[in-house]
């Protein structure tokens, strides 16, 4: 026990948790029932990653980095194997516990923004706070006008998405996944509906908070640009992982290829698996 | 549960967000209530003249007789006799709410004009007392009746078709006395009269009570006939005599309790009126069902937005909820405001109807809309907006979450 009270949407810590670890992928397959074909979306995937990094799942499409990312946000379940958000073990939750560890714990950056299109900017971001009763209405405001402003939107508060372009969707996106103070935000494919310049910039905003905030970020891409900017990466195909990075200055070293032991990034160094 | 307040606004916002669509469903439910009200308030309407018109033709609110008149008292009449005036009577007058007594001499006999003889079934009435009680006992030629008229008589419109008599005309009235033997009278006509009853009207005649009185040669009446000043005061007021009146002398009947075809007609129409409700529930439920069933086809990506950034399943089931329910209470409004003006209009206008089955003349039908049948109707709308938005909104809070979010893509 941790000492912390039990309440829905915080499962208890695993006992065997690393507190230096956001997240802990152990031995997680998933596998999709399509028609009579079993279709293999991970196989038997670990990986352990540290707090504040900024870590980019690579691969080609149905490589199985969106599949991973779900599993890592608690929006999908594995088929097998077990998965650790902040120390906690969060196999068998109920889908209200689920939900409340999301709202509290994670961050969420999609690939089309998922802007609700009748809420303002303001009210966007404001949107994943009104589930959090503890936080009152000041503090409620004094938050979203902050992110809004670290995002560079604070005049555009009274804005609808429809309004607003393409990178400043993705903007508030990332202002609403920052909003509740996660320790995890999870981005999928967050530039593919962008153009070049403007998704380099959102990585950049999205780096520059990681590096402000030490929270810790995970996107997917297959952009080879957009993969330059993180610090660490993982490499999928047919879902498995196939290569882990660590970017020293401009060059990546790779410590191993298809691992067969589960991989972790610690204190900046790339490990073998523990 | 301090953030329930923005379900409603954002309910509200999701649905102005496809007005045409959220405007067809409102106009469903608003049809629904309109079709209810005037359907209903025609009904209403119809209950509400029948009974005005049974209270004050034959049955005033009240009638006070001899206990088992009501039952027994064709067969011996002269046995169920009350006083002409007595204490109870005055007591009845005193009473709160009544407005009038009368007493009702009832007789049948044989009536003849020329060579022709007919039985009828005659009433001897207080003309100056029924003025009201007996408004909807129209005269369509002569005169009414007068306390001293020692000569008049109304016939009912079809009895005076049947002995071929019209006003002026001099009849003889033959009926039985209490001692066996038989008793007769010639009269005037004054007047032909028709009710909503045209078998009344077939068979029935009135004179003054002294008149009858004489050819029956007996004194005071079967019944005192009691008028309210309201016909809602009817239950309180028998309530009030029945503790008062002695219960071995008096008998205290309410005229719904007399009132059979009313009864009848009632039920029959309560059971229309059922069916109408049912197809108006059905065309609400089918409307905010599908418009809900569109909005979450529409909405998967939101909802497995909203569900991934952690909003529970429960307050997704709320949300959709809320709007089924805003659409309900909205069309509810709507159709009770544009349901109540168009009951006004149609009430000015008219609804002209032919006679009905057993009725002597046609009328002027109208809406009343009452404050529970506006109830009911509102009621309506939104409970069966709720029901309909059950299924949709418990689908989309069953919605996986990765399958949902594929929909932005």
């Amino acid at each position: 026990m941790t000492g912390e009270p039990a309440r829905a949407g915080r499962p208890t810590r695993a006992p065997d948790a690393d507190p230096r670890l956001a997240v802990s992928v152990q031995g997680v397959s998933k596998e999709y029932a399509l028609g009579e074909e079993r279709v293999v979306a991970l196989a038997n995937v670990s990986l352990n990653v540290d707090r504040g990094v900024f870590l980019a799942l690579a691969g080609p499409s149905g490589s199985g980095k969106s599949t991973l990312l779900n599993m890592i946000g608690c929006i999908d379940t594995p088929t097998r194997g077990r998965i650790v958000i902040n120390g906690r073990d969060v196999s068998g939750r109920t889908p209200d516990e689920l939900a409340a560890l999301r709202a509290r714990t994670i961050g969420f950056v999609f690939q089309t923004f998922n802007l609700f299109p009748v809420l303002t900017a303001y009210e966007n971001v404001e949107y994943p706070l009104q589930h959090l009763p503890e936080i009152g209405r000041r503090e409620r405001r004094e938050r979203v006008l902050h992110f809004l402003d670290v995002v560079g939107l604070a005049d555009y508060a009274r804005h609808r998405p429809n309004q607003l372009s393409g990178g400043q969707r993705q903007r508030v996106a990332i202002a609403r996944a920052l909003v509740a103070h996660p320790q995890l935000v999870l981005a999928d494919e967050p530039t593919a509906n962008l153009d070049h310049r403007t998704g380099r910039n959102i990585l950049r905003l999205m780096r520059r908070i990681n590096r402000a905030t030490k929270v810790t970020f995970i996107f997917s891409t297959h952009d080879p640009q957009v993969i330059r900017m993180a610090d660490r990466r993982v490499d999928l195909e047919d879902g498995e992982i196939v290569r882990l990075g660590v970017r020293a200055r401009k060059e990546w070293s790779y410590a191993f290829e298809r691992a067969a032991e589960p991989p972790a990034f610690a204190d900046g160094e790339t490990q073998p698996g523990r | 549960m301090r953030f329930l307040w923005t379900i409603p606004w954002f309910a509200i916002r999701n649905l102005l967000r496809e007005p045409r669509r959220s405007a067809m469903a409102l106009a469903a439910v608003t049809f629904g209530i309109v079709a209810l009200m005037l359907a209903s308030g025609f009904i209403e309407w119809i209950y509400y003249d029948l009974r005005e018109s049974t209270i004050h033709s034959k049955l005033g609110h009240l009638t006070i007789a001899r206990p088992g008149y009501l039952e027994a008292g064709r067969a011996d009449p002269f046995a169920y006799l009350l006083p002409a005036d007595t204490a109870a009577l005055q007591r009845v007058r005193s009473t709160p709410h009544v407005r009038e007594v009368a007493p009702r001499l009832y007789f049948s006999g044989l009536v003849s004009h020329g060579e022709t003889t007919v039985s009828f079934v005659g009433e001897g009435v207080q003309p100056s007392l029924e003025t009201d009680l007996s408004r909807a006992v129209l005269i369509e030629q002569g005169a009414s009746l007068r306390d001293d008229d020692p000569k008049g008589v109304l016939f009912g419109a079809g009895l005076a078709q049947s002995l071929g008599v019209r006003v002026g005309d001099t009849v003889v009235l033959l009926a039985n006395t209490p001692s066996g033997g038989v008793n007769a009278v010639e009269l005037v006509v004054r007047g032909l009269f028709t009710t909503v009853s045209k078998a009344y009207d077939d068979s029935a005649l009135r004179v003054p009570i002294a008149i009858a009185q004489t050819l029956l040669r007996v004194q005071g009446a079967h019944a005192w006939i009691v008028l309210l000043d309201d016909t809602s005061n009817t239950d309180e007021v028998a309530k009030v005599l029945r503790q008062e009146l002695p219960h071995d002398r008096f008998e205290v009947t309410t005229w719904y309790a007399q009132a059979d075809f009313y009864r009848k007609t009632v039920s029959l129409f309560s059971k229309q009126v059922g069916v109408v409700r049912l197809i108006i529930a059905a065309i609400i439920v089918l409307s905010i069902s599908n418009t809900l069933t569109m909005a979450v086809l529409e909405r998967t990506g939101e909802i497995g937005t909203s569900m991934a950034l952690g909003v529970p399943r429960r307050r997704i089931l709320a949300q959709f909820m809320a709007e089924g329910t805003a659409l309900g209470l909205l069309g509810g409004v709507i159709g009770l405001v544009l349901g109540f003006l168009l009951a006004l209009a149609v009430s000015a206008i008219g609804i002209p109807m032919p006679p009905p089955p057993g009725m002597a003349h046609g009328y002027i039908g109208q809406v009343k809309v009452t404050p529970d049948l506006a109830a009911s109707a509102f009621v309506l709308a939104t409970v069966t907006a709720i029901v309909a938005s059950v299924y949709p909104a418990w689908r989309a809070s069953r919605l996986a979450i990765v399958d949902a979010l594929r929909h932005n893509r």
